[in-house]
Order: structure tokens, then sequence, then C-alpha cells
């Protein structure tokens, strides 16, 4: 199977696309089973309607698709379509009239962000309530901090890996989740005052 | 005081599990013996708790097919579309309805004019009823116009 370097999930989405170039409807079908999943996670943090949701990871595999002979396999498959999916959302984002994650605002120009202290989610709100709140507060936070929050807190992902999908340093990285923190304090607790109860 | 600045800079990143062990041993040291920079990790975590993740997300049924499917079928999937997909057909109709109600009245109008120009007795008669007949087709069209823009409206 593959190289020995290669992990076997890896070595597998190689073949998959592999057959895909030649033809093969249906391992495109198992690449996008594989990886429908995670992208969805990603597009329901940009948009609570599932009919939105569902055409940005549409657009996201009919991007990959037209680009698959672009994949060399020097990163792993999902690390490229996620790539590509992180840009979807951002186009799509854009088209709608939000602000871009690079330029305007910049992070590093905005003054010390002072720092407020932040409320923990009463212990009596549900899992959803929690989320939507949280959404809503994202809601009002410029793409450059929404995407670095989301990236970070909902999907898990390494400075580096943050760094890597959005092209800029780790210390930028750093520095705008420094911020995006301080902001969605403050935008919580201009939103939901009654969590600023202590 | 210049210890906790210090060690407080590096809690984000320390919470994020981004630091190395030869730069979290000491804080954690730190932490240990400061109750305020202990109160700032703990507000951090606070915050940390907003987004907690709601489970797997749903994927439509059959949507790797679908894709699949249109991929091949040469759909480049760009750009997503303004207009929900289920607003085009009741726009559609009402296109194609309005359409062949126009052609009737140019029909009628042609039949009309052609009659009128016949010299006959019947010449009033044919007058007489083109008016109306007009009159009807464009009541015919109103209510296909509402009709239509009923049903777009509804979908
Ligand atoms: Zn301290």
């Amino acid at each position: 199977m593959g190289t020995p370097m290669m992990e076997p999930a890896q070595a597998e989405d190689s073949q998959l696309v592999q057959e895909t170039l030649a033809g093969n409807r249906m391992s495109f079908q198992l690449l996008v089973e594989r990886y429908e999943g995670r992208l969805f996670s990603l597009a329901r943090h940009y948009t609570r309607n599932p009919v939105d949701a569902e055409d940005i990871v549409q657009e996201a595999f009919l991007k990959a698709f037209r680009r698959l002979d672009s994949f060399d396999g020097r990163s792993s498959f999902y690390t490229w379509i996620y790539r590509i999916a992180v840009n979807t959302v951002l186009d799509v984002m854009k088209r709608r009239g939000r602000s871009p994650v690079q330029n305007v605002e910049d992070p590093e120009l905005v003054g010390e962000a002072r720092p407020v202290s932040c409320p923990a989610p009463d212990a009596g709100l549900h899992t959803q309530e929690v989320s939507e709140i949280t959404h809503r507060v994202l809601e009002e936070l410029p793409e450059i901090f929404r995407t670095v929050l989301v990236l970070r807190e909902f999907e898990e992902q390494s400075y580096q890996a943050i760094a890597d999908l959005l092209g800029i340093s780790i210390g930028t990285v750093e520095s705008r989740l420094f911020r995006a923190r301080a902001k969605f304090k403050q935008k919580l607790l201009a939103l939901y005052p009654e969590f600023g109860g202590a | 005081m210049e210890a906790c600045n210090q060690q407080r800079a590096l809690i984000p990143s320390y919470l994020d599990g981004e630091l190395s062990e030869a730069q979290a041993a000491p804080l954690r040291k730190h932490l240990l013996a400061c109750q305020d920079c202990r109160n700032q990790a703990q507000g951090e975590k606070s915050l940390k708790a907003w987004f907690r993740t709601e489970g797997p997300a749903e994927v439509p049924e059959g949507f790797a097919a679908r894709i699949a499917r249109r991929a091949f079928d040469g759909d480049t999937g760009e750009p997503v579309a303004p207009l929900p997909a289920q607003n085009e057909a009741p726009i559609l109709r009402f296109v194609l309805a309005a359409t062949s109600v126009a052609a009737a009245v140019l029909l009628i109008l042609a039949i009309t004019l052609r009659s009128s120009d016949l010299p006959s007795s019947d010449r009033l008669r044919a007058d007489s009823d083109s008016p109306q007949q007009l009159e009807e087709v464009l009541r015919e069209l109103d209510r296909v116009n509402a009709k239509a823009a009923l049903e777009a409206e509804r979908k």
C-alpha cells in the first residue's frame, strides 16, 4: 500500500483520486462520503440554514472535482479538501457582503484589546442553546475574527494549520485569536447583559 | 508582577495546547502558586465553554451520490445561487403562461383586425365583439398573473 510514509487512509484517498481522474464516479462518491461530515461541520458555523450549508459544501466538492488533477498527494487529501472548503466558505461570505478575512480592520492595527472577564455559559443552558448564543455572537464579529475562532475552537485546528489555511504567520494567528476572544467577550456581554451578572 | 504578566500571556496558548513542555511546566507551577493568574486562566476556560460542539453535523440523505453525479455531469456548482432553486419553477410557469396568453391576445387581435377589414354587414358585430374579447383576455391574463404570484409567494 503506497509508500511506507503514507497513512493507510491517505493511501486509500490517493487511490480514490486516481480512480476518479480515470473516470470512476463511484470513487469520487466514496471520497465525498469520507469528508462530507467534516465539511458540513465547518459550514454550519457560518450559516444556520441547512440549505445554505448544503450549497457551500456542494460548491466546495465540485470545485475540488474540477481541480482534482492539481492534487499532488504531498499533503493529505483531507488537508487539501479542507482548504478548498475554507476558501469556499469565505468566498460565499464575501459574496454576501461580509468583510474579507485579509486586510481591512487589520487586527494588528486595532488598539490593545481590553481584557474583559468572561462568564461561563449558565449550567442550566442546553448545548443547543449555548450554540445558538455563540453563533449569534460570532455573526456580529468581523470575518477576520470569526474565522480564527471557528477554526480554533470548533474545528480544533492547530495554530500551524490555521496559519497554513489562511496564509498568515503563527504570530498573526496568535494575536488574532487574542483579539478575537476579547471581541467575543465584549459582544457576548453587549448582546446578553444578563450573563454579566456577577 | 512581572512574572505574572509574563505567565499570563502564555495562558491562551497553554489552554490551546500550543505550548512546549518547557514553556508549560513553569506556567503550571506559577498557576499553582498564584490566585490571580488562576482566575485569569479560569476566565479563558469559561470563554472556551461557549464553543461546545453540537455533535456530528447532519449530512442530507444521498448527498455524496448527488454530488458525484453532478460532478460527472460537468456541473460547475458556482456560484451559490442567490435565488433558491424552488422558486424557479413557478416563475418559469408564470412566464410560460403569460407568453401563451400574450400569443392568444395577438391571435385575437389579428383575427379582429382582419375581420374589421372585411367589407361586410358583419362589420359592426365584429367591432362590438372584439373589445369584449380583448377585455376577457386581459382579465384572464390578470387571473393567471395573480395565481402565479400567489404560488410563487407560497413557495
Ligand atoms: Zn500570577
